[in-house]
């Protein structure tokens, strides 16, 4: 299990990224940059990779992130490094992955506010190209949370 | 009152396209207020001839609208662009719009280039358009699907090697598009990298594609949403990359599998 037709986010996306225009244009929010981490294939690779991106937002002194993965099933472990290694330092974070009726098979305590992208019947991974990618509903949701979520730890934006 | 720091400006250009087809060269040139794309019409010649893995490899033109057509599963979509001035992430990219490739494959097998699900079938079935990654009802889609040997299509070398054979198609329209002048575009889009000095420090963190083999991420090409002297996310394990909001927007990252 991993990334899928419906969840995967192609070259296309990544040029016209809903998220990346939304949040740029934000004048409350000082946008840092964005991360790309892989989802390798070996579980300590997995918890490498997510423990370094922590450790980045950390040292970027960051105080606030959107982490989302364009995959589902196993990869769920690569997320839930990841937003475990953020969530330990204490930086406000929302998850966005296709949840659906198939759930996310790997929790920990920090991913307490996750945006779903399923926008299919069946819920889960549909084998229809760009079915389950993101949106700009979606962004504006993550975007939103995140606030409400730094506003409540810092007391203002 | 919001402060604001500008720390670099990247302005696309953008070249719309309102025709496709195949001709006697590659080209893209100004046809009234848009602009025209032809493909050589023996390109899957061309193409084919750039590896030793194809068996065999097409290109079709679908007009706007022309969905109802039987695909192998979709590796990509992804838009014609080049630099025209400065690095990646600053200065000025064009970029065609209104027609846009998508990568499909399958091997002699009958194993489809993909991971865990493919996406074979009829097109209007199987894709969901008029969306951030996909074409619009609207787009010309230019189709390259590509007949792989056996056994790679769940080998690293296989789905590079379509990528790869793309550039070939994609590099003389690319020669075509850097030389529009200013003024000459559809539509002009700038965005800035900036600094919004006290608030609130957001990073946005995505983790892709990168397994092995067809799971693959590429980032930074030659130019964007390129192949060309890109780098595989496979090969640093993973490792976090950063990229300026500009960067991530002039198309740095390349999806490999579908």
């Amino acid at each position: 299990m991993g990334v899928g037709p419906s969840t995967k986010e192609t070259t296309l996306h990544h040029f016209r990224d809903p998220l990346i225009n939304l949040i740029a244009e934000d004048p409350d929010i000082d946008f840092l940059g964005v991360v790309i981490g892989g989802i390798p294939d070996r579980n300590v690779d997995k918890k490498f990779t997510g423990e370094r991106i922590g450790a980045w937002l950390e040292a970027m002194r960051c105080d606030g992130a959107i982490v989302s993965e364009d995959s589902w099933g196993n990869s769920n472990v690569d997320l839930a490094a990841a937003m475990e290694a953020i969530g330990r330092r204490d930086i406000p974070q929302v998850g966005m992955v296709l949840i659906g009726t198939q759930g996310i098979v790997d929790q920990n305590e920090y991913m307490d506010t996750m945006v779903d992208t399923n926008h299919s019947k069946e819920g889960t991974e549909t084998n229809i190209v760009a079915e389950n990618c993101m949106t700009l509903a979606e962004a504006r949701k993550c975007v939103a949370l995140l606030k409400l979520k730094m506003s409540r730890k810092y007391g203002h934006l | 009152m919001n402060e604001e720091i500008v720390k670099r400006q990247l302005t696309i250009r953008s070249f719309h396209c309102h025709e496709v087809v195949f001709g006697a060269a590659t080209s893209f040139v100004k046809d009234g207020d848009y602009y025209k794309m032809t493909i050589k019409k023996d390109i899957a010649e061309d193409l084919k001839k750039s590896s030793d893995l194809f068996e065999d490899l097409t290109v079709k033109i679908l007009k706007p609208g022309e969905h109802h057509v039987k695909i192998n599963s979709v590796m990509d979509v992804f838009p014609i662009s080049v630099k025209a001035l400065g690095n990646l992430g600053e200065g000025i990219t064009h970029t065609i719009t209104g027609a846009y490739v998508m990568l499909t494959g399958v091997d002699t097998n009958g194993r489809q280039i993909c991971a865990f699900g493919n996406s074979d079938g009829w097109m209007d079935e199987k894709v969901t358009f008029n969306q951030p990654g996909t074409p619009s009802d609207e787009d010309y889609i230019i189709l390259v699907d590509v007949l792989i040997k056996e056994g790679y299509a769940t080998k690293r070398i296989g789905p590079d090697a379509c990528h790869a054979a793309c550039e070939i198609m994609c590099e003389p329209l690319r020669a075509n598009l850097k030389k529009f002048r200013e003024g000459s575009e559809n539509e002009k889009h700038v965005y800035r990298d900036l600094i919004h000095p006290g608030k609130k420090k957001v990073c946005v963190v995505k983790l892709v594609s990168g397994q092995g083999a067809m799971y693959d991420t590429h980032y930074f090409a030659k130019d964007p949403s390129g192949f060309t002297d890109s780098r595989s996310i496979i090969d640093s394990v993973g490792s976090p990359i950063i990229l300026s909001p500009n960067e991530y927007r002039d198309g740095a990252l390349r999806c490999l599998y579908g």
